[in-house]
């Protein structure tokens, strides 16, 4: 190093051990201050958070919020009678008690409460005096043979099937529609906002437990985004437990490591608190915990871990030379603060490339992870040094690691094979082969969007979406709705100029792949209109007459709004798949081109599928450039610290290996690009880099000493390889207990981290030495003094 | 989903229209221009008034059998379905498979007829009449009046024979042509229908005349192919939705709003109610359909699913709930002798007593 830097260093070195008490006060400080704010994190799950919100479709939908109110919020109860149909006494009387109990949930828009024995649900008959009618159930209703038989017919004649009865007869449903506020039961003057979770658990237990108990033949099947968000938190606060795994098999791995129970709690405690460092700093920025930020304080915690590794290593190493702790904590200090600060510049900005994804959640895990790896600077890099330089190391892994230093390593010895002549060309091949196989494969198969059925949050097999099965299976119904808003004159929703279109839309939609049907105010209208002309099937169509218009939409609740300017078009789709969105909206674009035109416009979206869809076309806008962002900085990152572009060259294409072969796993395992994929490979790219860096900076260092290629990468592995394994695996472990979330995406990012970070290590270790043998001239190497950053 | 106008041009006129157009200049035209050219070529469109643009052709879809379709009817060997949006379907395989005709209208037809196995005629809302020369594939606009009521629909039609026929309609519409729709007038006053009540049906009574029912149980005959009307006296107050002739001479079935049906063996002078034995209330749903089928056999539909058959020319029906209930609005046979039944889900071939195949 030059004598400048040299300098530096040794000014901060000075300025942080000659002031040690005061470090360690300082920090205790702060840790007191934020553990205060880090404990009043709570879980957010805004929705507004998790969508783009300046996609065109997305600021549609929020403009017309308003008149689009309450589409949709609902919850269904589906009670399913196991043996028989629903026409017997017990299950109706079950059902009874299930829409009484459902009417004393607070949060539930009583109003709007429906099912079979509200009495706004009624059946119609056209008789030769016009409309007759009545109650589905009537007040004569006792649960006798008779009474039955009459509710049956009643059933048929309401049009209910397949909405609130099932078309099999063997279910009925419990409309819920909730208030995002309510009046306080206690105080009717004050607003409370509906609570998601405690909503979700008040089904659980008030209906879902209790009238299964009471009734063995029903079985309850509760859908809605209530009990999604519901069960989505729960989801969240069981993964605070794998952080408690995570953290235990971490003890016992750093224990095996060092063989110090010293240096192992020093390790813990201040990769701990840089971890509460990081939740009170989120806390005071404003963000709150969501299923995505969730992630970060698991990789600080990694990320900690492995930087702390390093230090202890290091300081064992010297411990050897040293005469005291202090010594050795010094002299580690100067020797991998730099290096420590380059990989911890690389994480962070493999984070902030993040930012160009325009997703509110993406955002706050983008912010939350780079204050993260800033605050490790402090208590990795310097308090920890600091506090083994009071503690000392145990004289038994010290003496261990004296041992190591000398001894041969046959398993290092046969792995630096890989930088043999003859081997390294067969690694390379291997690797490139892997390499263009993955890339074909993962173009030809990889999908944008969610793949799976029902809620993508949530596992496939998770009890909502079974649920979520039953009900998209027995009712005429399907989860996934695109909504189009027809904007027109105020009172203009109603005329025969945008009906007649909106007609048009609809069968254009139901005509279009991957569509089930569609259905607006056009719908409502030609069967009101059929009705009112006595039944007959040849009038069901729109009429011209603007006042058989008027009063055929009367009825239509929730099919336009209040001023009767809004009306939208509900597609209900079989899945949201990211082909099947795409054609849906295409469609719909290319109608609205040809029929858009002064006071009729056709506009997206709302919907959840028009919400994925957005998301999709932000998640392929921005993932190439996030790509290309991350690459750069990294190869930037490289050529400042080596000033070599075939270092570079080495460093690099292992990660874009790594990168290309987690797609098609990605691809293999049906997983689509996602909001939750897409932070994985900035995430992988930007941490994976450290191997890198840490490997080839070691192998320069004993090229430069003169040493032939494979007996210089033997040399780096005998003294980092444990190191670089050991990270490795830290990291992996750090986030490998999402696999096991209850969430989906989270169990996706798990699983897709866990391979990038192992892999990226394999491809560190094995694929960048055969590199060198290619890419580095050793001749010109050996004897030079070093140009490098981190030359020594 | 594609719009057919480019696709099929079987029909010998509109071939040689494009052959003869094949110059510079018709390149120029735009397709629509070609096709209302086309539509006024080849069809006198005497009720077309100026402002009126020539109306969109039907989009082809794979759907459009299981879109609403409210009459089916044989054209020789064929079977011609007719419905919502235009939509004309015709099967040379006696009902497993449909092919879209061609048809300048999107609106709900109402009712077909043929004459023969090629001379055909469809109407429906926004006063449409349609015509067809060969069998059903290719269709042009006769008729078609958008101010008229408003759009009001046309509901039944029938043909003497090529030249001559009737057409029935909402608020009393009755038109004549005697020119096989070239020219149709209006002939509305030559019943007594001051109300304007709808003419919903109708039909030919063997060795009689013609008979027409409506709403509030009008009938009116006419026993000169309908120079004069004879208002009878009706034995229901309700809607009557049908009226089919029987293989005896003279021998009428009008059927209409919840289950009612009433026969006549003397050309409507005098009705019997017809008991059709269904369940505790009889039968409550309007019936919509009907038809005389090769064997002599009568049958009708309704609403949720009911079909009524009778072998002794309507003297007593048996009845059949299709398990699905969704309503049907008209019938025929195909050379098997099962029933092709249309209405609400489109088209579906059912046993001989209505029921679905494979499941007797």
């Amino acid at each position: 190093m030059s004598k400048h830097r040299q300098d530096n260093a040794t000014f901060l070195e000075r300025l942080i051990f000659n002031n040690r008490p005061v470090v360690i006060l300082l920090c205790a400080l702060v840790t007191v201050f934020l553990s205060y704010h880090a404990l009043q994190i709570r879980p957010s799950t805004s929705f507004e958070k998790m969508i783009p919100l300046s996609h065109p479709f997305i600021q549609n939908m929020i403009k017309h919020q308003n008149d689009l109110a309450n589409l949709g919020n609902t919850v269904r109860i589906s009670v399913e009678a196991k043996d028989g149909d629903i026409f017997n006494k017990e299950y109706m009387e079950t059902l009874r008690q299930i829409h009484d109990e459902a009417f004393y949930i607070n949060g539930v828009d009583r109003s709007g409460l429906k099912s079979l024995w509200s009495p706004s649900v009624r059946w119609t008959e056209v008789t030769e005096e016009g409309f007759d009618g009545g109650e589905v159930i009537p007040q004569t209703y006792d649960g006798s043979e008779e009474s039955l038989n009459e509710l049956r017919s009643n059933v048929l004649k309401s049009g209910q099937i397949g909405r609130l009865v099932a078309n099999n007869f063997k279910s009925a449903i419990v409309d819920v529609p909730l208030q995002e506020s309510y009046p306080d039961p206690d105080d009717q003057s004050k607003l409370v906002k509906l609570d998601y979770q405690k909503f979700s658990h008040e089904l659980e237990e008030k209906i879902r437990a209790k009238y299964q108990a009471q009734n063995p033949n029903v079985e309850i099947h509760i859908v809605g985004f209530a009990k999604k968000v519901g069960d989505l938190i729960d989801g969240l606060m069981a993964v605070v437990a794998f952080f408690g795994i995570a953290f235990v098999i971490t003890l016992v791995m750093l224990y095996w490591f060092t063989w110090c129970i010293r240096s192992t709690i020093s390790v813990l405690v201040t990769t701990l608190i840089a971890v509460i460092w990081q939740l009170g700093l989120v806390r005071l920025v404003g963000f709150g915990i969501d299923p995505y930020s969730m992630l970060v304080p698991f990789l600080i915690f990694a990320i900690g871990i492995s930087h702390g590794v390093q230090k202890i290593n290091g300081i064992a190493l010297q411990s050897g030379e040293a005469d005291n702790a202090l010594t050795a904590a010094r002299r580690t200090f100067r020797q991998l603060f730099l290096p420590g600060m380059i990989a911890i510049l690389a994480d962070a900005i493999g984070f902030i490339a993040l930012l160009i994804i325009d997703i509110g959640v993406i955002h706050e895990l983008a912010i939350g992870a780079s204050i993260g790896v800033a605050v490790i600077v402090f208590t990795n890099l310097i308090l920890l040094p600091v506090a083994i330089s009071y503690l000392g190391i145990s004289k038994k892994a010290i003496e261990r690691s004296k041992r190591d230093a000398v001894r041969e390593h046959p398993f290092w010895r046969f792995l630096a094979n890989v930088a043999h002549p003859t081997v390294a060309p067969i690694v390379v091949v291997v690797a490139l082969a892997g390499g263009v196989g993955a890339f074909f494969y993962q173009k030809a198969h990889l999908q944008v969007g969610d793949l799976d059925q029902g809620a993508p949050e949530l596992r496939p097999d998770s009890r909502y979406n079974l649920d979520n099965d039953f009900i998209v299976s027995n009712y005429s119904t399907s989860s996934d709705v695109l909504v189009v808003m027809v904007k027109t004159a105020p009172e203009g929703c109603s005329t025969h100029m945008a009906m007649a279109p909106i007609d048009e839309l609809t069968w254009k939609m139901e005509n279009t792949p991957g569509v089930q049907s569609a259905v607006s105010l056009v719908t409502v209208s030609k069967q009101v209109i059929k009705g009112s002309n006595e039944g007959s099937l040849k009038w069901e169509t729109l009429a011209r007459n603007q006042d058989v218009l008027n009063s055929s939409i009367a009825r239509a609740e929730g099919m336009y709004n209040s001023d009767c300017s809004l009306a939208p078009v509900m597609v209900f789709l079989n899945d949201h798949k990211a082909e099947t969105l795409k054609r849906a909206v295409k469609a719909v674009q290319e109608f609205a081109e040809e029929n858009n035109r002064d006071g009729l416009e056709f506009i997206l979206a709302s919907g959840n599928a028009g919400i994925e869809a957005a998301t999709n076309e932000v998640i392929s806008a921005s993932e190439l450039t996030m790509l290309g962002l991350v690459y750069a900085w990294v190869a930037v990152m490289c050529l400042i610290t080596f000033r070599s572009i075939p270092a570079t060259i080495c460093i690099v294409l292992p990660l874009v290996l790594t990168s290309v072969l987690g797609n098609a796993l990605m691809a293999f395992l049906g997983i689509g690009m996602k909001v939750a994929t897409l932070p994985v490979i900035a995430l992988g790219v930007g941490i994976g880099v450290d191997y890198g860096i840490y490997i080839y900076s070691r192998l320069e260092s004993f090229l430069r000493a003169g040493l032939p290629l494979q007996e210089a990468y033997y040399e780096t592995l005998k003294s980092t390889g444990k190191a670089v394994l050991f990270t490795g695996l830290c990291l992996a472990i750090g986030v490998a207990t999402w696999i096991f979330s209850a969430i989906k995406f989270q169990a996706d990012m798990g699983l897709m981290l866990t391979f990038m970070f192992l892999v990226n290590m394999i491809g560190a270790m094995l694929l960048l030495p055969a590199l060198a043998r290619f890419l580095i001239n050793t001749e010109k190497l050996a004897g030079k003094a070093g140009g490098s950053l981190l030359a020594h | 989903m594609s719009e057919p106008v480019m696709r099929r041009t079987q029909s010998g006129q509109a071939e040689n229209l494009f052959r003869s157009l094949q110059s510079p200049l018709a390149k120029t035209l735009s397709l629509c221009t070609v096709l209302s050219v086309l539509a006024f070529a080849v069809a006198p469109v005497q009720a077309e008034s100026a402002d009126q643009p020539a109306a969109a052709y039907s989009i082809e879809s794979a759907k459009a059998k299981h879109s609403l379709l409210v009459d089916v009817s044989r054209a020789g060997k064929r079977l011609v379905a007719v419905g919502e949006r235009g939509h004309i379907l015709y099967s040379d395989d006696e009902g497993s498979e449909w092919q879209q005709a061609k048809v300048p209208s999107r609106v709900l037809l109402t009712s077909v007829y043929f004459v023969d196995d090629q001379y055909g005629w469809a109407v429906g809302h926004d006063a449409t009449i349609l015509a067809t020369q060969d069998g059903g594939a290719n269709w042009t606009e006769q008729f078609r009046d958008i101010e008229r009521e408003e759009g009001a629909p046309f509901l039944d039609v029938w043909f003497k024979d090529r030249q001559h026929g009737l057409v029935v309609g909402a608020y009393g519409a009755l038109l004549e042509t005697n020119d096989g729709g070239a020219s149709w007038e209006e002939v509305g006053d030559r019943l007594e229908n001051d109300d304007g009540f709808h003419l919903n049906a109708i039909t030919a009574v063997k060795d009689a005349g013609i008979l027409v029912v409506g709403e509030m149980g009008m009938m009116f005959r006419s026993a000169d192919g309908g120079e004069t009307w004879e208002t009878l006296q009706s034995p229901y107050d309700g809607s009557l939705f049908g009226v089919l002739g029987t293989a005896q001479p003279s021998t009428v079935l009008a059927y209409g709003l919840r289950g009612h049906m009433f026969r006549s063996t003397d050309f409507g002078d005098s009705w019997q109610p017809v008991k059709i034995e269904a369940g505790r209330n009889g039968l409550q749903v309007s019936l919509s359909g009907g038809s005389l089928l090769a064997d002599g056999s009568v049958v009708v539909v309704g609403n949720g699913g009911v079909v009524l058959k009778s072998d002794d020319d309507g003297q007593s029906f048996s009845v059949a709930g299709r398990p699905d209930r969704l309503s049907l609005a008209g019938v025929t046979a195909n050379a098997q002798g099962n029933l092709v039944l249309v209405g609400q889900g489109g088209v579906r071939v059912a046993s001989p007593t209505g029921l679905n195949l494979g499941q007797q």
